[in-house]
């Protein structure tokens, strides 16, 4: 599989390329898994770990970090506004695609993705790990005025308007959460809601379907065949992606707009943990968009 | 009875510091016991803790004095397969009527919720549930 195909291709760095930049203080490696304890465990050597929950969400509102204390991390982790900072976690990356995202959100620059992520390091490639905690002079770093967060960003009404426009979104989860059997993902009953279902018009497509059984990204053309094939989108649309948290509809994202090229394609965080609780909000039960 | 190792080994947890106590749920992971080979074929969908994420199994087989329990969880998911070796050594020696005695504080009691974040403590209560479940079913068979 190579990236090279891919719409921005530099935007996935392999294990390899990793490792060639071991020591650049140019780049700074972050892991952000979904289990808090992997990278005490071990981690790949000189990552820092930025966790999708404790470091980026605010523990009082539903939102993420203020810029002041994002800035804060990213000084504490050595990392600088032209630091190149690589990604990888546990499950298939998609945690990491979540704090990617949310730097995005940041506005930083220079965000790439390890294909394969932590699994594909570990297990497969069986490249060396540590649980030496690195630490790294002090980044310089401010939150860039102006982020054009709209483009990254879908909110509930801009959704609802979307949804009203039949605009195309896709819905990420698993199959008995878009059909509503379930009102939450298996191993997560504490997120769930008061309804199930999926937004009107939103078509199906499990996340895990973008990544190959090695935990790397699809092919290129695997991926066209799915998204432009299957789901008829075009990289000209204006699509939403969702799912229950907005944690692995990042990795949609990602691969949307990353690897195809779509040029409008926003994630709507609030999701269904959010969609499926307010009142009146249209909802489709079944297998039906 | 109740459980008095279980509750010195949530206390001794929860007096670390959030550090240390990352450290000391990882030694638990580490020394979590092999799963006895006899259970290995068993491994299918109903011994499989449906609220985990990784492949979480749980086992239970009558004993002279009471039952007994194992678990198969992958190193990769240290945190549940932690959570899991804490409860193993906590309740060495009880009796089947303990197991129902356990509350679902423990998670908060050894000072979990402050390390993992709310959001990722459901998985270790899905785990506690199951256990008193098989526990309970097999002591009465």
């Amino acid at each position: 599989m190579s990236a090279s195909q891919y719409a921005v291709p530099e935007v996935v760095v392999s294990a390899d390329w990793v490792k060639e930049h071991a020591g650049d203080p140019k780049v700074r490696i972050v892991e952000s898994s979904g289990d808090a304890l992997l990278y005490p465990m071990a981690h790949i050597p000189g990552a820092v770990k930025i966790d999708w929950h404790n470091d980026l969400q605010d523990q009082t509102v539903r939102e993420y970090v203020s810029d002041e204390a994002f800035e804060k991390i990213c000084r504490d982790n050595g990392i600088s506004n032209d630091t190149t900072v690589v990604f990888y976690g546990d499950d298939n990356n998609w945690w990491a695609c979540y704090a990617f995202w949310a730097f995005k959100l940041k506005g930083h620059k220079d965000c790439r993705m390890l294909d394969g992520g932590r699994r594909y390091w570990i297990e497969t490639l069986k490249y060396p790990t540590t649980a030496e905690v690195p630490s790294y002079p002090k980044g310089d770093y401010k939150v860039p005025a102006n982020v054009d967060r709209a483009s990254l960003r879908a909110l509930r009404d801009q959704v609802l308007d979307h949804c009203n426009a039949g605009l195309p979104m896709v819905d990420v989860r698993s199959p008995k959460e878009y059909t509503g059997e379930r009102t939450h993902m298996e191993g997560y009953p504490e997120e769930g809601v008061l309804r199930g279902g999926h937004i009107p018009g939103a078509l199906h497509c499990p996340w895990a379907r973008a990544v190959a059984e090695d935990g790397r990204f699809k092919s290129a053309d695997e991926l066209k065949a799915i998204y432009e094939g299957e789901l008829k989108l075009k990289p000209t649309d204006d699509v939403v992606a969702y799912c229950r948290i907005g944690e692995r509809s990042s990795l949609t994202w990602f691969v949307l707009k990353y690897l195809l090229g779509f040029s409008k394609v926003r994630n709507y965080d609030g999701s269904w943990t959010e969609w499926g609780n307010i009142v009146g909000m249209p909802i489709r039960k079944g297998a039906q968009p | 009875m109740t459980l008095t190792k279980l509750d010195e080994l949530l206390d001794e947890l929860s007096d670390c510091d959030p550090k240390e106590r990352i450290e000391m749920l990882l030694d638990y992971a580490r020394s979590l016991p092999p799963l006895p080979e006899r259970f290995e074929a068993l491994k299918d969908p109903d011994h499989k803790v449906e609220e985990c994420q990784s492949p979480v199994f749980l086992f239970a087989e009558k004993t002279g004095q009471g039952v007994d329990w194992f678990a198969d969880i992958p190193m990769e998911a240290p945190t549940v397969r932690g959570f899991v070796s804490l409860l193993w050594e906590g309740t060495r020696g009880a009796s089947p009527a303990d197991y129902a005695d356990i509350s679902f504080d423990v998670i908060s009691k050894g000072g979990l919720k402050e390390i993992l974040g709310m959001q990722r403590t459901h998985g270790l209560t899905g785990v506690l549930r199951r256990l008193k479940r098989i526990v309970a079913e097999t002591a009465a068979n």
